[in-house]
């Protein structure tokens, strides 16, 4: 799967490929990094990937990123509050991050642009592949953002919140987190803003020994923005991460997941919700590699279409040779409410071990008209049944969380957007 | 592992041994010149005494292959081809054309002797039918006699033989080689030609657009159900020649046909090409049953060797009401590259998708079906049963898709893998695409290896080890053995076993 070569530069490439030019002496890194981002904007450089690359099959992003915004130094954002209340936050403001963050109890926050100037973070920094464009993206623009370093058999109380916020122009981020063996942390990275900024954040964890993580991801950027985000994760020896991804707003968003087990007895647990209205692009691309034997894994994931909305999820699972005894199932649901509305899935299995138990199972359909007549036969009006039926549907998932008070703070942004999208 | 050593050597042991349709028959050939090129396509074409709207229908396709690249997509690996170095014609020399079996050289008949195609039985069956006149006047109960096959046998570039075609033509039905429905049927075949399959259409449906030599055509008039079942057999035997067949099968108003088709080939260690079109159109309420036992030659225990089946398959529900339904059995050839789609365009339609995939030694397997529905109320429903074994990979590869206009589309997915050994791979790529909210999608896949349990129970009743799995694997397979007719079921069933004997590990 190579990005193939285009003859003619669209607009967008040439815009990106013109901002390197122009910032290159405002990024920060040392020779190693600035190597990186050189092979990076090389990459774009052959094109931005189309339907044609299999990964982005049902994401043309060649075509679907028509219009790059300049970046926009006098652009302002301000931090908002956390959705857990208490939680530490560490907010990046379009695009650059607070050296003065407060101090929390057995966790290390370093800028990430003090990481890029002495080069440690260089290695994190290769795509992971021809077809990682936002791995690509990232890696020439990105400024700022956190690492984050939670030592051994620390257990925090109140959940770390990374926030991304943005006010317009373009935003490079990239959070690092490092949680020890045997750590305990609930992580939220918040994703919104409020211009038609074009929004790039690379995450990376890394799990330690018996390491326990639920990581939230919570993205209602404005039907403006243009969001391209990754999340990568190593998940070593008996740990365990629970991710969880809610998906509600953006023009033209791409959330991909990449996650690898390292470590025998990890497990692994996606939940994510998708919620599409208007004309939004929504694009979650899941790709977990079982690369050991006894590892477990489990993916929900429900998405309601409306409007004119297009939804596409990918879900790979791969099962390494060695990787026997693997559990992994992944199921996605899909409730599609228009006939503007559309909605792609791809769940694979790639296997190669012969002792595994995998499954996947995939739904599109409309909301079950017997259930519909059920609650209307009990005087509930049509349009307050189907809203019910449809918040039913995805809250399950939410309900799935353990933590009480995540769970309330992720129904409060639930209903939030079932007010602005009827 | 000693166990998986074992298994090695078993699967050795039969991939040389037990592909029994290996043999080479020594036949005189009238072959063009190799490689490709409008004068070679002129040389077919005037071989074949076509009209000259065929010649410039694959003048247009050869121009337009040119100008193609082969796809790369599918999970599947193998050295470039050289189109220069393949024959594109290859004929028996001695039969121009038999009008009777008689005419037909015996070296060939003895090869389907050997592959157990009784061709000679039946024409003598139906030559005794021949002869009495008065049976040959009204379609007697005889026609609609079931159990009877009538076959059209292909033998690399040219169809040698068709039975019963006398009584078939009784019934309304035409079934011949497709170079004749050209000459005897040109408006049928301008007609539909195409139709399904554009020229346009993929890299290797376009070469055999071009060079196509020959196939089988079938007609079935308008409220006709046809009497018998008919099929195909398929068998290259010429080196280094390339296998282009088009299948075109047409079912008028209310018509039902159910087609099989058969392939064998030699074994030998050069790679060999077959790139087959097969068209289905059914109009209203017609049904057309399309079965496929596919057993090329799948190379050495060295993945040496063996076809390349790149094929394209498409039938089109044309009118309402209409269905079609694919079943295969793939156990042959190195790479498969297949997917048998239906159309689903009339309202009402449906399409079906029965699947078994069965891969041991180095095989590559991508294979499974695009499920298109255009119009309103269609079902389909696919079953996929993959089973890998030795080094092989084994992809199904899937589209479901509803487009606006297509309300109440409804599907229902099911894909599973078996995997016996720890060197093999299984992998499941389904796509489903909605674009209307009254679609109702259902998709699952499973893979796994045999359980314990299972092979435990079946042990303890004093069956052996090998034996337990092929009854296991059997039961696995049982939903698209059945949808097979029966004469196809037994010997699917039987191939199933063979292409995993010694497997065990």
């Amino acid at each position: 799967m190579n990005m193939h070569t285009q003859p003619q530069r669209t607009p967008a490439e040439t815009a990106l490929i013109d901002a390197f030019g122009d910032r290159l002496s405002l990024l920060p890194g040392d020779g190693a990094v600035m190597l990186k981002r050189d092979d990076a904007i090389e990459a774009i450089k052959h094109g931005l990937p189309t339907r044609r690359v299999e990964s982005w099959h049902y994401t043309d992003l060649r075509r679907l990123l028509s219009v790059v915004p300049d970046f926009d130094p006098a652009a302002m954002a301000k931090a908002i509050a956390p959705i857990v209340e208490g939680s530490a936050v560490l907010p990046v403001l379009n695009g650059k991050s607070d050296a003065k963050v407060p101090a929390i109890e057995g966790v290390a926050v370093q800028c990430l642009s003090e990481k890029l100037i002495d080069g440690s973070i260089a290695p994190g920094l290769d795509p992971y592949g021809s077809d990682d464009a936002i791995g690509a993206l990232n890696t020439a623009f990105v400024a700022d953002g956190y690492f984050v370093d939670i030592a051994d058999g620390a257990e925090l109380e109140k959940p770390i919140e990374l926030q991304n916020v943005q006010a317009g122009g373009q935003t490079h981020v990239r959070l690092a987190v490092r949680v020890g063996a045997g750590a305990k942390a609930v992580i939220v990275e918040r994703q919104a803003g409020d211009g038609a900024a074009l929004v790039s954040s690379v995450s990376q964890l890394v799990l330690g020994e018996g390491a326990e993580v639920t990581w939230l991801i919570v993205q209602e950027q404005p039907d403006t923005a243009t969001h391209l985000a990754q999340f990568k994760a190593h998940i070593g020896k008996n740990a365990k991460l629970t991710l969880f991804v809610m998906n509600a707003g953006g023009k033209l968003v791409r959330q991909e997941v990449m996650v690898k087990t390292t470590g025998e007895g990890a497990d692994f647990k996606l939940r994510g919700i998708n919620l599409l209205a208007g004309d939004t692009h929504s694009d979650v691309t899941m790709v977990l590699d079982h690369a050991v034997p006894h590892t477990t894994s489990t993916e929900v994931i429900r998405n309601v279409v409306t409007g004119k909305a297009r939804g596409v999820f990918q879900g790979r699972i791969n099962v390494h040779q060695y990787a026997q005894k693997t559990n992994a199932k992944m199921a996605c649901n899909t409730l599609l409410l228009s006939d503007d509305g559309e909605f792609s899935t791809k769940p694979e299995l790639e296997i190669f071990a012969d002792d595994v138990v995998c499954g996947h199972g995939a739904t599109v359909t409309e909301i079950d008209h017997d259930h519909l007549f059920y609650l209307m036969a009990r005087g509930v009006d049509e349009k307050s049944a189907r809203g019910l039926l449809v918040k039913a549907f995805v809250a399950e998932v939410i309900e799935e969380l353990d933590d009480e008070t995540i769970v309330e703070a992720l129904e409060a942004r639930l209903d939030e957007w079932f007010v602005t999208h009827g | 592992m000693p166990a998986v050593q074992d298994t090695i050597d078993r699967v050795r042991k039969i991939d040389v041994d037990q592909y029994k349709y290996g043999f080479q028959t020594e036949i005189a050939v009238d072959k063009a010149p190799k490689g490709l090129s409008e004068d070679i396509i002129r040389f077919i074409s005037a071989k074949k005494d076509e009209p000259s709207w065929m010649l410039e229908w694959r003048l247009e396709a050869y121009r337009r292959w040119l100008t193609l690249e082969e796809p790369t997509w599918a999970r599947v690996h193998y050295p470039k081809i050289d189109f220069q170095d393949i024959y594109y014609y290859a004929a028996p020399k001695s039969t121009p054309g038999p009008s009777s079996l008689s005419d037909v050289d015996p070296e060939l008949l003895k090869v389907y002797e050997k592959l157990g195609i009784p061709l000679r039985e039946q024409e003598i069956l139906a030559g005794v039918q021949k002869t009495d006149a008065s049976e040959l006047e009204e379609p007697s109960d005889n026609v609609y006699k079931s159990g009877r096959v009538a076959v059209d046998a292909v033998f690399d570039s040219v169809s040698v033989v068709t039975t019963f075609k006398k009584e078939l033509a009784q019934a309304g039905v035409i079934f011949c080689s497709i170079s004749e429905a050209i000459r005897e049927h040109p408006e049928l075949v301008q007609k539909y030609l195409g139709s399904v399959v554009p020229t346009s259409d993929n890299f290797y449906a376009t070469l055999n657009s071009a060079v196509f030599t020959d196939g089988s055509f079938v007609f079935v008039p308008k409220g006709v159900r046809c009497p018998m079942e008919l099929s195909t057999y398929f068998r290259m035997n010429e080196k280094n020649t390339g296998q282009f067949e088009r299948t075109l099968i047409i079912a008028e108003e209310g018509a039902y046909v159910s087609y099989l088709e058969g392939c064998t080939a030699p074994q030998r260690d050069e790679n060999q090409l077959h790139a087959a079109v097969v068209e289905l159109v059914a109009l209203d309420d017609a049904e057309i049953k399309y079965s496929t036992v596919q057993n090329w030659y799948p190379g050495d225990a060295e993945g040496k060797g063996g076809i390349y089946n790149f094929v394209t398959k498409r039938g089109d529900c044309r009118g309402d009401r209409s269905k079609i339904s694919w079943t295969q059995v793939e156990t042959g050839s190195a790479i498969t590259w297949k997917y048998p789609s239906c159309i689903l365009r009339g309202d009402d339609s449906s399409g079906e998708f029965y699947s078994i995939a069965v891969s041991n030694g180095y095989q590559q397997v991508d294979s499974g079906t695009k499920m298109i529905h255009l119009g309103k109320n269609t079902s389909s429903r696919i079953i996929s049963k993959g089973i890998a074994a030795g080094f092989s990979q084994n992809t199904y590869r899937g589209q479901v898709s509803a487009h606006r206009k297509a309300t109440n589309a409804r599907n229902f997915t099911n894909c599973d893998s078996l995997l016996i050994g720890d060197q093999c791979g299984a992998h499941t790529v389904p796509y489903m695409e909605a674009k209307n909210s009254t679609a109702q999608f259902e998709h699952e896949a499973t893979t796994s290896k045999i359980s314990e349990d299972q092979k435990f129970y079946v042990m303890q009743r004093g069956i052996p080890e090998e034996e337990a799995i092929a009854l296991i694997v059997n039961g696995f397979v049982k939903d698209v053995i059945q949808q097979l007719p029966m004469e196809f079921a037994v010997e699917a069933q039987k191939l199933i076993g063979i292409s995993l004997e010694g497997s065990v590990g």
